[in-house]
């Protein structure tokens, strides 16, 4: 479903992505650990083309994203083409980044139809804040407004930047359980926590990385109990 | 333990929580508001002892027809200056928030010459352009004409009036524009973005309605001070409110009576837009109550 090759990023003089290559099966869910600054994050924004790869590629259900290939040669596509389609791939935020001036139903309107946008609102357990405005909502009830927003385009993929890491401790659960939800019913994510629990349990992939690249990858057991990589032990001997 | 308790509230003579509070006296506060009080007095008092005020003269002129029509005048260049000028405020805005530094550099050229101009000079210089021109024409360039009028029958006094204002605001309105827009989060942006919401709809939806909260007080500002600038449109003997008072106080020297007309018609407009902005703001302000 998702294939990325290679892929290379830099922000001025700093590398942050080092050669990342990455297979996610459909119905797939990948979990993404790192220390803070490993390029967890960026690699992330580079799946939906937030953030533009200096080298490498990126492949969603076989379309290449960002480029169309013609004549040998890499084209960019025009800003139309990629927001078409990034309507395959849904983002969901640290911040959560609802528009503060629509109400929950409005943000998932924006993308949808009104209908659509009810029945999301209402898988993920909100239909009662359908008016409500952003700040009259936790930061659990907004992210996962938020949610519902990134499901309503209908993407192939829905990827998760630490979707949990800006709330309180006792509104990380509400989120968490729409998440396994979803995983539950096949949707193909990719999601970057700190939440080991969250992936020992829904995993069925752990990704480690450290300093741009992907030091080792395994089923939560194995990489979790049994880490081959020096580094990945170090960090999960902090984290755990 | 119990040797090293320290006990703050001993007995029941020392509860200072039925004790009743006294709030702090402030004697100052209510010098000052006498000192005031008297001095509003005494301004009030003069306006209505004081005979060289002449408010007969001020009743028989404040609604007189030709004062009227001086005020819908006002209103006429005040709308079109905000109209025009916030039109092509948001295009030169839009240049100069472009990622072409060309165009970047053509919005940016615009606002330093047109803040760098008085108005005053630039109006006169628009009054006086069929002196430097004595004939527009349509055509191609350094071609062909199709086309051609006299200048001085296509750009009428008023005509030039709107153009000078309506530039001469546009500048002020793409610098509030540029503000309201860089004060929208980023994280806004991306969202729209990343949710592929088309380019114009991301500006319409997302970016326009945040932008507006910090572009409305900055607006209002601008249209009440442009509508007190019309003023200056005076100067081209247009018959403005400000012209018309000045026409009749050169006839009758009832100079101040007057110019409390035009005040007075001022404020009161001034006063409408006011309360118009308020709600406008507080239509935009909604999500940001709780």
């Amino acid at each position: 479903m998702i294939e990325v090759l290679n892929v290379h990023k830099s922000f001025g003089a700093l590398e942050v992505l080092r050669g990342v290559s990455l297979n996610v099966a459909a119905g797939e869910v990948v979990v993404v650990l790192g220390p803070s600054g490993s390029g967890k994050s960026t690699l992330l924004r580079t799946i939906n083309h937030l953030e533009k790869v200096n080298r490498g590629y990126i492949t969603i259900d076989g379309d290449l994203i960002g480029y169309r290939r013609r004549g040998g040669k890499l084209h960019e596509l025009k800003e139309r083409e990629i927001l078409k389609q990034r309507k395959d791939i849904g983002f969901v935020f640290q911040n959560f980044n609802l528009f503060p001036h629509l109400t929950a139903l409005e943000n998932v309107a924006e993308v949808a139809e009104l209908a659509d946008a009810r029945h999301f609102l209402e898988r993920v357990g909100l239909a009662d804040k359908a008016s409500a405005y952003p700040r009259q909502l936790s930061g659990g009830q907004q992210q996962r407004v938020a949610i519902a927003r990134a499901l309503a385009t209908r993407p192939k993929v829905v990827l998760f930047d630490e979707p949990t890491s800006a709330l309180d401790p006792e509104l990380v659960g509400e989120v968490l359980d729409v998440l396994r939800d979803l995983a539950r019913s096949g949707t193909t994510m990719v999601v970057v926590t700190h939440e080991i629990g969250f992936a020992r349990e829904v995993a069925d992939r752990i990704v480690f990385m450290d300093e741009g690249v992907i030091v080792e990858e395994g089923p939560p057991d194995q990489l979790l109990d049994h880490p081959v990589h020096e580094r990945t032990r170090a960090f999960l001997s902090k984290v755990l | 333990m119990t040797s090293g308790t320290l006990t703050l509230v001993s007995t029941k003579d020392d509860d200072l929580s039925a004790l009743p509070v006294v709030p702090a006296r402030h004697p100052w506060r209510w010098v000052g508001v006498a000192f005031v009080l008297v001095l509003a007095a005494q301004f009030v008092h003069g306006l209505v002892t004081n005979p060289a005020w002449d408010w007969p003269t001020f009743a028989r002129y404040f609604t007189a027809q030709s004062i009227l029509t001086a005020v819908g005048t006002t209103i006429f260049l005040t709308v079109f200056g905000t109209v025009l000028g916030f039109a092509l405020g948001i295009v030169v805005a839009v240049l100069r928030m472009s990622k072409s530094p060309f165009l970047s550099a053509v919005g940016w050229t615009y606002i330093w010459a047109f803040r760098s101009i008085p108005l005053i000079v630039q109006l006169l210089f628009w009054f006086n352009i069929s002196y430097l021109y004595q004939r527009l024409s349509l055509g191609i360039p350094f071609g062909p004409e199709f086309v051609s009028f006299e200048t001085i029958s296509l750009i009428s006094p008023m005509g030039a009036a709107v153009l000078g204002l309506a530039l001469h605001q546009a500048a002020y309105a793409a610098e509030i524009v540029r503000s309201g827009v860089i004060s929208v989060d980023r994280g806004q942006l991306e969202a729209a973005a990343a949710l592929g919401i088309p380019r114009f709809r991301q500006f319409r939806r997302i970016v326009l309605p945040q932008a507006m909260r910090s572009i409305l007080p900055n607006a209002a500002n601008e249209v009440i001070s442009l509508f007190k600038g019309t003023s200056v449109v005076s100067v081209m003997a247009i018959g403005e409110l400000f012209y018309q008072v000045q026409v009749i106080y050169g006839r009758n020297a009832r100079v101040v009576a007057l110019l409390m007309v035009a005040t007075i018609w001022y404020i009161v407009l001034t006063t409408l837009l006011s309360i118009g902005q308020h709600y406008v703001e507080r239509y935009f302000a909604r999500g940001d109550r709780r």
